[in-house]
């Protein structure tokens, strides 16, 4: 138990403890004092014994009866007045034992001296999540999937029970406290070597910003991936160096613009999230005159965009929205988007794209249905809010829902989870429309609609055949690994993605010869995947993939060649 | 003037004197020495133990550790003469066996009172 809680229960048991001594006290020396009388009838005097082992079990009572001798009359008057003091302080001491043990602030420190034993003894790297909401529930989900150590910390004891409930693998040692207090970061580790990363991504961002603060201040070294939505909080999250700030809104914006430009690279970047296969082809939106309804933080990121792209846009709000935003206001309709006479006079007829993004789903639900009725052939975009609603909107046959948790869930996990992914998915972001266009058709001929993406790194553990053969000082070419074991003529199905080398990044690598700490991002089949592993962590077929004969014995080889 | 202080401080003493009032006295000499005092020493000790209870610092901990111990010596010595008393007879050899235990606890309870009297007179006020 931990130091603290010992303290509590010993400082509130003091009266209770007191009462007790006193009591047995003066009612033994009652006892011994007063002459009774034995079965010859002659006086005697109670032992310090017999009185302590009378009143033992009559205070506590069990009551065996009167010994060593019934008592007399005086004995018996003492005797009542024993059982009053006795029992009251026996009850008085276990109901205050028992609201110690119930008391809240006792049940605290016993929890936080366990999960201060837990973080001390956790091995290796881990990652502190605060707050438990939807987003950080699917993230701990992903990184427990990853086999890494995760802390949890949330304010509020129903969420951490709620957490407890669910059936994760690997057990997470979890904390009721303020995330936002120093000594509560301290507690959950935060000033350990070992703490690589800190996520926050609490709906009111000054938590967010506070928590990037007091990280960069108590660990410099630690990551801190935090949410923020807002201009003025984002700049001052940025200052503080130490933070991968997500938004999500301005994550949707690029994609957007990307699928404006290239929805090739959408495609891609789709399928390495496991969104959706490489043959999806709803990701092409099309050019012509777009109605969105909401213009908060996701309207702005959009009307930028399709200001870039000099399209048509008509934004329909019921807020009032600054004059400096809107230089046109014809472009602008304040009015009630869930209005057929405002979406008319909008020109939905004419329109080619809608985008539903307020902050209501049901609005936004209720948009897509009676604009999909005055023009059934409109591309439909919805802002989804909260997750709990996946299935309904799944359900209305919209082209391209925009889940912003979902962005957060995936951009941070992955980052986390898979840093190679990441890498590759940060260079294809920047790649043109024909570039992403030849590779998709590449992947889909050679590998099938949805190949899996599979990272492999030189090193003993786990490429052990290639990591001996370059420390003999073997020169081996990348594309060893891509040979088929069954006929070395022939190449297995797969593409090498990326290679990251010293921190640089080459993609679709060609005519490079492997080194030592190079990480290797292939996509392939099933087939391929173990094909690969068996190249890269097997002597034998290592030496036939390269050499293509079968590796000699080195028994044999000895005795031979002498 | 702190009654708390007034208080703890009257148990610690008082655990100190009637301790010496039961070493007092020729060791073997059942007769000189009070099965009365003896209880009243251990009871007293007792208090002042849970008095000394949940002072965090650094002199409250010793306090309490040299009490534990005074408590420790006493409860062996009623041990002791319970058993010799039930089990065969209290001649000169177990009363000097109870009394140089209780001298035991004496010089916990010394080590207590100086150990009082010291942090009483570094405070200020």
């Amino acid at each position: 138990m931990n130091d603290n809680a010992l303290w509590i229960i010993l400082q509130r048991l003091r009266t209770p403890l007191l009462v007790l001594l006193v009591s047995y006290a003066i009612s033994i020396l009652g006892l011994v004092l007063i002459p009774g009388m034995d079965d010859k009838g002659e006086v005697y005097q109670m032992s310090f014994f017999d009185a302590f082992y009378f009143i033992s079990y009559t205070a506590s009572t069990i009551g065996f009866g009167e010994t060593p001798y019934a008592f007399t009359y005086e004995q018996r008057l003492w005797v009542i007045v024993c059982i009053y003091l006795t029992v009251l302080g026996w009850f008085y001491a276990i109901g205050s034992l028992v609201s110690i043990i119930s008391d809240k602030k006792l049940r605290l420190e016993i929890m936080r001296g366990r999960f201060k034993t837990r973080i001390e003894t956790i091995k290796g790297e881990f990652i502190i999540v605060l707050g438990y909401n939807y987003v950080n529930a699917k993230i701990i989900q992903k990184l427990l999937h990853a086999d890494l150590n995760v802390v949890l910390v949330d304010a509020k004891e129903d969420k951490i029970n709620e957490f407890l409930l669910e059936d994760y693998s690997k057990s997470v040692p979890v904390m009721v406290g303020n995330a936002l207090t120093t000594h509560m970061l301290i507690d959950a580790g935060i000033k350990k070597k070992t703490c690589i990363t800190v996520i926050a991504t609490f709906y009111k961002e000054e938590k967010n910003l506070r928590i990037a603060i007091l990280t960069k201040f108590l660990n410099p070294k630690a990551e801190v991936i935090a949410k923020s939505t807002f201009n003025e909080i984002s700049t001052s999250i940025s200052d503080t160096d130490i933070v991968h700030r997500e938004n999500p809104f301005e994550i949707f914006g690029k994609r957007f613009d990307i699928a404006l430009t290239s929805p090739h690279v959408l495609i891609l970047e789709n399928w390495i999230y496991h969104n959706a296969d490489l043959s999806d082809n709803t990701i092409y939106l099309p050019k012509g005159k777009y109605i969105i309804c909401g213009y908060g933080r996701l309207g702005r990121v959009l009307k930028e965009q399709l200001d870039k792209h000099e399209m048509e846009y008509v934004f329909i709000d019921e807020a009032k929205i600054a004059k400096r935003d809107m230089k046109e206001p014809k472009s602008l309709l304040r009015a009630n988007a869930d209005d057929k006479e405002v979406l008319l006079s909008a020109g939905i007829k004419e329109a080619v794209c809608l985008v539903s993004g307020t902050q209501s789903d049901i609005d936004n639900l209720s948009i897509l249905i009676t604009a999909k009725k005055l023009n059934p052939d409109l591309y439909l975009i919805a802002r989804e809010n909260t997750m709990e609603e996946v299935s309904i909107f799944e359900a209305a046959k919209i082209n391209w829902i925009i889940m912003l948790e979902r962005i957060l869930i995936n951009k941070t996990s992955l980052q986390l989870i898979d840093p190679l992914k990441h890498s590759f998915l940060k260079m294809i972001l920047n790649q043109n429309e024909l570039w992403a266009s030849t590779l998709v058709n590449l992947l889909k001929n050679q590998l099938g609609a949805n190949p899996i993406l599979i990272a492999l790194s030189i090193s003993e553990k786990s490429a052990y055949a290639i990591y001996h053969e370059i420390q003999l000082g073997k020169n081996i070419p990348i594309e060893v690994l891509l040979t088929s074991l069954k006929d070395r003529s022939n190449k297995h199905k797969a593409i090498i993605l990326l290679l990251k080398r010293q921190g640089k990044e080459i993609l679709l690598p060609q005519n490079e010869f492997l080194k030592l700490g190079d990480e290797i991002l292939f996509a392939c089949d099933q087939e391929a995947k173990e094909e690969i592993e068996l190249i890269a962590s097997n002597l034998y077929d290592l030496c036939y993939a390269y050499l293509g004969e079968e590796k000699k014995n080195w028994l044999f080889k000895k005795i031979f060649s002498s | 003037m702190n009654l708390e202080k007034v208080i703890s401080g009257f148990f610690i003493i008082l655990a100190m004197t009637l301790n010496f009032g039961f070493f007092y006295g020729e060791p073997t000499d059942t007769t000189l020495h009070s099965t009365y005092e003896l209880f009243l020493a251990l009871i007293i000790s007792l208090i002042a133990t849970v008095l000394k209870i949940g002072d965090k610092t650094q002199i409250g901990s010793v306090l309490l550790a040299t009490s534990l111990v005074a408590d420790i010596q006493l409860i062996a010595a009623v041990l002791v003469w319970t058993f010799a008393q039930y089990t065969g007879e209290v001649d000169g050899k177990t009363t000097a066996t109870i009394v140089s235990l209780s001298g035991g606890a004496l010089l916990a309870n010394i080590t207590s009172v100086i150990l009082y009297i010291g942090e009483t007179l570094k405070s200020k006020r």
